[in-house]
């Protein structure tokens, strides 16, 4: 099959069009933020220093964050697992199951934590284990999905041949495909640790446990003083978190040697700290929940409100959720712009040591502050809207991409620079024609995932009023009004739907 | 007769018949090679024979035991008296040899055990002395994706005969391996079959090999029998199945 490629320059241009298209329709305004720089500049001066005294009670809900997500990530990864054999092709599951997995599993896909967890507080009641459910649900999304394509890409030689000694199936999967996918399904598992803690720092927002709750009291009262505090906390919660996944990953990859009885001591530990992040959620409270809750909420997304759906005006749905998209996909492109120069700077590779030690901890501190702080703190400067959002979004981006982008250069071939170096070429040189052409399917990878993600994070935005489709949803289902929260739901998986083949056209023209 | 083959067709898509009305009868501890071209359908007939796929017309009898009709339970049943060995090992590529031997064990064992991996000291022993038997003790512990061709198939040959196999299916055993380890393998499988017993049913394209190490030849070509005698027969005789004419 022949597929008849784009030439470059219209690629570029179709994607610059796209960019200023979609910063026109949310009202970017760079000038605009300069000329209010001193009300950002005031407020990170109000934060440092912190105000320590307020340390104790910060400790309690950044644990119970740290628990949701710990609880939600083992339980969501373990049930992904239960389930990956059903939902790969290649394996010998009933098919009408598998295609009816895929679709819950897509459909829960589309819905950010924040969503789930308001969902999950009209089962469970207000508090940690609201929380501790949405991100279970969210990650079994996540995973199952990752583990099914690597189960699919996985040779089957050796499942059949067992399958033909009489083994049966789900014995035969564990056995003989999981063990050539259990590393890219740790390092996953390990991954969505890290992004979770961040996911479940703001969920407070909604009634569902942790930190949220209190950064949002703190920075609507405007104790800049004691936000830092938090911030600061959550600052080192997800360092911890993050050097322990890395250390790990290390592990699992192989990229760093254990015993036996190492890995037997670090698995009892692992199983040790999450019995007790789950022993100690707490019980959930069915008091808000009845039947009729369930039924309603189930009623507004079989029967959504129609007109809604289909209103074409300003305000209406389909305008909503293109002020998402352009949220998204501004947001995206100035954080993948500005995370290029931050990733050379903070990669040990290409820097001197204590340069890249800087810029690492430059970008971890972006990504520390849940991206509703940002929503909340760029409001004072930009005013609610989308550009506010498309702020928001740029910055979380430059925190998480800057990330992956250190990565990749981490793990590139620098053969091709050396010899660039050894002919005498320039730094700057050397980056352009060795580095960037190597990376640049890595980092096109990075950029599409981002902005699939960016979807989801957009559509809860709304929440401080930063624009898109985040306002009307929450506002819906905090007044019951499911037939509006179906509509917008249903909005949401098409568009997320639509995004995911554009991306896989996309990955596909990439790797071609 | 031990294993019976009547009649048996297998088509794919609907179109594509891979075996066409196949008939013959394998007594106990017999070394038969199926013999023929590309295509004849040798790889067809060992995934029937082991239950990985199902006819869709004739009789397959395996001491006693219809294998054309068995569904869930009683497929497993039959499935575990078969050891199976492929010509890419079909073994898992990144844990041990002793693990690959071991997991012949699962059909035997309750869920929880087998998932969880704890196969018991007794089984660990007998595929250690497995291993052994196939000419591998050193190799216990190495990764499989550490080991040569020919010692992979060993492990897989351990694997099968994990099982105590009556039937040892083999397809194109050697058809990814040099000539001189091809024939040691050949070697362990021939012993193997006259010291345990073994009934074994060999694919294989390779003419000499073939003639060499069994007591009967069956040739294929398109999908039909076209010799079914001893292995001592002519060149002439043996040609014309590649050629596709039935011998007389
Ligand atoms: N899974 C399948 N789907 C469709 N056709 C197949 C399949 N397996 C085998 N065939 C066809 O059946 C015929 C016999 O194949 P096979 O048994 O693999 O032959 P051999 O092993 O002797 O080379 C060939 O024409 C092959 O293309
Ligand atoms: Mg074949």
């Amino acid at each position: 099959m022949s597929r008849r490629r784009l030439p470059r320059w219209a690629i570029v241009l179709a994607g610059l069009a796209l960019f200023f298209l979609a910063a026109r329709f949310t009202g970017c305004d760079l000038a605009l933020l300069w000329e209010r720089r001193g009300h950002l500049t005031d407020i990170l001066g109000q934060m440092f220093p912190p105000d320590w005294k307020f340390l104790p009670r910060v400790l309690s809900p950044l644990w119970a964050t740290v628990q949701m997500s710990v609880t939600g990530t083992v339980l969501g990864s373990l049930f992904a697992l239960a389930l990956a054999p059903l939902c790969a092709a290649n394996l010998s599951a009933p098919p009408a199951l598998r295609v009816l997995l895929r679709a819950l599993v897509q459909l829960a896909r589309t819905f950010p934590a924040l969503i789930l967890a308001l969902a999950a507080t009209f089962l469970f009641g207000i508090g940690p284990f609201a929380g501790t459910a949405a991100i279970t649900v969210y990650t079994f999304a996540i995973m199952t999905r990752l583990t099914c394509d690597d189960a699919q890409s996985a040779s089957t030689a050796a499942y059949r041949a067992l399958l033909a000694m009489g083994t049966p199936p789900y014995r035969a999967f564990f056995r003989a495909v999981f063990p050539g996918v259990a590393s890219t399904y740790l390092t996953n598992a390990l991954y969505l640790l890290e992004t979770n803690v961040r996911h479940s720092a703001i969920l407070g927002y909604v009634g569902a446990g942790g930190v949220g709750l209190l950064l949002n009291e703190k920075i609507s009262w405007r104790e800049y003083s004691r936000v830092g505090m938090i911030l600061l906390g959550l600052f080192l919660a997800v360092c911890l978190i993050e050097s322990l996944s890395a250390w790990l990953t290390g592990l699992v990859t192989g990229r760093r040697r254990s015993s036996p009885a190492l890995r037997r001591i670090i698995v009892v530990a692992l199983a040790a700290l999450f019995l007790f992040c789950t022993a100690t959620v707490g019980a959930p409270d069915f008091s808000r929940a009845s039947l009729r809750t369930v039924r309603a909420m189930l009623a507004g997304l079989v029967r959504p409100d129609w007109a809604f759906f289909f209103q074409t005006d300003a305000g209406g749905l389909g305008w909503l959720l293109l002020e998402t998209v352009c949220i998204a996909l501004a947001g995206t492109a100035i954080g993948a712009v500005i995370s290029l120069p931050l990733a050379i700077l903070g990669s040990g590779r290409i820097m001197p040591r204590p340069v890249a030690l800087l810029g690492r901890t430059v970008c971890m501190a972006i990504r520390s502050v849940p991206f509703l702080v940002y929503g909340l703190i760029f409001i004072r400067a930009t005013g609610p809207g989308a550009f506010t959002g498309v702020l928001t979004v740029a910055l979380c981006s430059v925190g998480l991409l800057s990330k992956r982008f250190i990565q990749a250069i981490d793990t590139v071939d620098l053969r091709a620079e050396l010899a660039l170096a050894a002919m005498g070429a320039t730094r700057l040189a050397r980056i352009r024609h060795a580095l960037l052409p190597q990376l640049a399917p890595a980092f096109g990878a990075a950029v599409l995932y981002r902005f699939d993600v960016n979807i989801r994070d957009a559509s809860v935005l709304g929440l401080v009023g930063a624009g898109g489709i985040g306002a009307p949803l929450v506002f819906a289902m905090n007044h019951y009004n499911w037939p509006t929260a179906g509509a917008i739901c249903i909005g949401l998986v098409v568009l997320v739907w639509l995004i995911d083949l554009l991306s896989a056209r996309l990955q596909g023209g990439a790797k071609a | 007769m031990y294993l019976e083959l009547n009649g048996v067709s297998k088509t794919y898509n609907g179109r594509v018949h891979a075996l066409d009305g196949v008939s013959f009868a394998v007594e106990r501890g017999q070394f038969v090679s199926v013999i023929g071209p590309s295509g004849a359908g040798k790889t067809t007939l060992v995934r029937l024979l082991n239950g990985s796929e199902r006819c869709d017309a004739g009789q397959i009898v395996l001491d006693g035991a219809h294998l054309e009709n068995a569904r869930g339970g009683a497929l497993r049943a039959i499935q575990k008296r078969l050891g199976t060995i492929y010509q890419d090992f079909a073994l898992v590529e990144n844990v041990s040899a002793l693990q690959n031997v071991l997991n012949a064990a699962l059909p035997d064992m309750g869920a929880l055990p087998a998932l969880a991996g704890s196969f018991g000291r007794q089984r660990r022993q007998q595929a250690l002395g497995l291993l052994e038997r196939v000419g591998l003790a050193g190799k216990a512990d190495e990764p499989v994706r550490e080991l040569s061709g020919g010692q992979k198939q060993r492990v897989a040959i351990a694997r099968a005969l994990m099982r105590s196999p009556a039937l040892l299916l083999a397809d194109e055993p050697v058809a990814s391996l040099d000539p001189v380890t091809g024939r040691q393998i050949l070697e362990l499988m021939k012993d193997i079959q006259r010291t345990e017993g073994v009934t074994v049913l060999m694919n294989s394209h390779n003419l000499d090999f073939a003639r060499q190490f069994s007591d009967r030849l069956i040739g294929l070509n398109g999908g039909r029998l076209v010799y079914d005698g001893p292995a001592d027969a002519d060149e002439d005789t043996l040609a014309a199945v590649y050629a596709g004419k039935a011998a007389p």
